[in-house]
């Protein structure tokens, strides 16, 4: 009893509260601003790269880089950035945000006008308004009209990016409510093959691919990349799919049809607006699968039939202009732009896809 | 506003049967209650009625016309889920109008009357809010105007106060009653609260494993109950029932011999008693208390004795007695009800007393 008590009873002094106290808020602010030092100096070298493709892509000269301008523009664009991270956590009111953002963008403008302005200029992005190129740099002889105007090139990439994502979405869409909604024979075997095709890298399956679109005499038209990215996202967003539907309560499909509406027009009117976040989210990586595309868009063609993007960035890259610097830094913040954008605008959707997952 | 028939209706899922033959029929504009415990088949005669189940066998009928094949949206029902399962893309006003959506109701006619239906169930400031920003008080109100507004045959209620809280439970359960009384609308409500189906229905169809085990009035079921099911399913705190042997001599419950009246063909029985109707007041069969549990209005106590363990209420606040307490009980014949064990039927015509 006696030995209870004295390990139940707390010691004689009551120990000092306010010291602990502010020993755990020291220590809790060490350990905060330790991890936050550490993801700042680990996100520089992930950050740079980006950095320096935009300053290059409007400061380098035909033949190089100097690396002054980029150190120098670096040293103002960093600082800037971090600092615009620091204050979009630390306010979270939307004006304070808004201001912060205003602040960073008038410091970086003032920062690199001073520093590296004069170095700065628009010639590295001529090839938007040049269509030839090739030819003004190597003379008209060279290049025989393979290498296209990069607005041919940006268009097929459009029409492949865009036509791949709709039929994604049409075909996930529909085929994710039947397999939440209906029973039929082999629907969990349909199921498991659907993931176990996600197993295989369709790399893997490259030269099968080239031989069933060589067959069917799609080889160099745009229709094979578009139809072979529909095919290999599929299974994965059919899956996405199917979790968004599955988190949509049957009462309120069953309280549709018994208010009038068809099954279909249930689906429509009902069920479809609750799974908005899913078919947004799908189509942003879909768009984006078929945008960035470059191995089966360069595997499917034998000769120059067909330009997108991708392998525009290649040939400027590799094959025509040996190492103007400057001009592939420029198609490659003109490549990047789009998908950029779409992340910006539309990323409260695409984390949603994690939610809709764990849901379903 | 309907007749409503079912006539030997079966519902079979795989080999397990949900419902099994059961025949009802409402008049137009009455109220009645399905009444059972969860899985007694209610909700799969609910959904039958609605037209989102078909039945395995049997008929639905409205007004006498066969409807097993009229699809859910051509039946004009009214339901509201339990869930409510409001629209939440849609506003309350656009809620409320879904249902004339399909009919074709020229836009100004169909707000004309959404407006009136929402002034009914006193939700008139609301119309412009999202269900999430919604009450359940509130959500309860605007699924009832989704189902009202399409003047349907019949109104299915499906557990409509479960997701409230008591207080407001109250105030829903007179506030449905008077609107369904208002509109003169044919109406079932299903539920596995005794207190809710008593209040509201004029009559209770009591479900026990897909089948009925007894309809009728409230006043009917809780004084006249036909099964053992139906008698230990209604009524709180539950009714006693002590198995027991009925011979010439009179009712023997272990080894205590308890008085009978009328016809005594010896068989094994079970004498139900409700806890209001025993008394301990001095004479009978000594019993012990063994515990004691204030209600507020009164005290409900539970007894050991020869017959087994009874309950009994005393209209006292305070208890009176006290665990381990020495009391005797006894009981009316009037208020006697006695099953046969083996048909689980009430026996016509024989009571019992102490």
């Amino acid at each position: 009893m006696s030995g209870l008590q004295r390990i139940a009873r707390p010691a004689a002094a009551s120990p000092d509260w306010s010291r602990l106290a502010v020993r755990a808020r020291r220590l809790g602010a060490l350990r905060r601003w330790s991890l936050v030092g550490f993801l700042t100096l680990v996100s520089i070298p992930i950050l740079l790269p980006f950095f320096w493709v935009v300053v290059i892509s409007f400061s380098a000269r035909t033949g190089g880089v100097d690396s002054a301008v980029l150190w120098r523009a670096c040293a103002v664009l960093v600082p800037c950035v971090l600092g615009y991270a620091a204050a979009h956590v630390l306010f979270p009111a939307r004006q304070h945000r808004m201001v912060s953002a205003v602040v960073a963008t008038a410091v970086a403008v003032a920062g690199l006008w001073l520093l590296v302005g004069s170095d700065l200029h628009l010639d590295n992005y001529r090839f938007l308004v040049s269509p030839n190129l090739v030819e003004e740099i190597r003379g008209a002889a060279t290049a025989g009209g393979q290498f296209p105007w990069v607005w041919n090139a940006f268009f097929n990439s459009l029409a492949v990016a865009a036509t791949s994502m709709a039929a994604k979405v049409t075909i996930a869409t529909l085929a994710g409510y039947y397999l939440s909604r209906f029973a039929f024979r082999g629907r969990s075997l349909f199921l498991q093959s659907l993931l176990i095709l996600e197993v295989f890298h369709p790399w893997m399956l490259t030269i099968p691919i080239f031989l069933v679109i060589f067959w069917v005499g799609l080889l160099n038209t745009l229709s094979a990349p578009i139809l072979v990215l529909t095919v290999i996202d599929l299974p994965f967003f059919i899956f996405i799919m199917k979790g968004f539907f599955d988190a949509v309560p049957w009462d309120i499909e069953m309280s549709a049809m018994t208010d009038g509406a068809t099954r279909r027009q249930a689906f429509w009117h009902v069920v479809l607006p609750q799974a908005y976040g899913g078919i947004i989210a799908i189509s942003v990586l879909g768009f984006i699968r078929g945008w960035e595309e470059y191995v089966f868009v360069t595997a499917l063609r034998t000769g120059n039939s067909y330009w997108v993007m991708s392998t525009y960035l290649y040939y400027v890259a590799e094959d025509v202009m040996g190492v103007d610097y400057g001009l592939v830094a420029a198609v490659s913040v003109f490549y990047m732009l789009p998908s950029l954008l779409l992340y910006l605008f539309l990323q409260k959707y695409l984390t949603q896809l994690t939610l809709g997952g764990v849901k379903g | 506003m309907a007749r409503v028939e079912l006539q030997n209706v079966t519902k079979d899922w795989g080999t397990a049967k949900a419902v099994d033959d059961i025949s009802l029929s409402l008049e137009q504009g009455e109220f009645a209650a399905v009444l059972g415990p969860s899985g007694c088949g209610k909700s799969t005669t609910l959904f039958m009625l609605a037209g989102i189940y078909m039945p395995t066998r049997g008929d639905i009928l409205f007004d006498g016309a066969r409807v097993n094949d009229v699809e859910a949206r051509d039946r004009n029902v009214g339901i509201v889920f339990q869930s409510y399962a409001l629209y939440p893309n849609m506003t309350v006003l656009q809620n409320i109008l879904f249902p004339l959506r399909f009919k074709k109701v020229p836009k100004a006619e169909a707000e004309k009357s959404a407006r009136e239906i929402a002034e009914l169930v006193e939700i008139s400031s609301l119309l412009d809010r999202k269900p999430s920003q919604l009450s359940g008080g509130q959500q309860q109100r605007v699924a009832l105007a989704r189902a009202l507004i399409k003047k349907p045959n019949l109104l299915l209620l499906d557990e409509p106060l479960s997701n409230l809280d008591a207080t407001l439970r109250l105030s829903m359960r007179m506030e449905i009653r008077r609107i369904q009384r208002e509109l003169g609308v044919t109406t079932i409500l299903v539920t596995h609260d005794q207190i809710e189906a008593m209040t509201m229905a004029d009559r209770i169809i009591c479900m026990n494993a897909g089948r009925i085990e007894q309809e009728g009035t409230p006043e009917a079921l809780y004084t006249r109950p036909e099964t053992v099911f139906a008698a230990s399913f209604i009524g709180s705190p539950p009714i006693n029932l002590l198995p027991g042997e009925l011979t010439a001599d009179g009712l023997r419950i272990g080894e205590t011999l308890l008085a009978t009246r009328g016809e005594t063909n010896a068989r094994s029985v079970k004498l139900g008693i409700r806890p209001e109707h025993v008394v301990a007041n001095g004479h009978g069969i000594p019993a012990e208390i063994i515990s004691a549990e204030a209600l507020g209005r009164e005290t409900l106590y539970t007894a050991r004795s020869a017959l087994g363990d009874t309950r009994f209420l005393e209209a006292t606040s305070a208890p009176k007695y006290k665990a381990g307490e020495q009391v005797r009980l006894s009981f009316d014949a009037a208020h006697s009800i006695l099953f046969d064990a083996e048909r689980d039927r009430r026996l016509e015509g024989v009571s019992a007393h102490a």
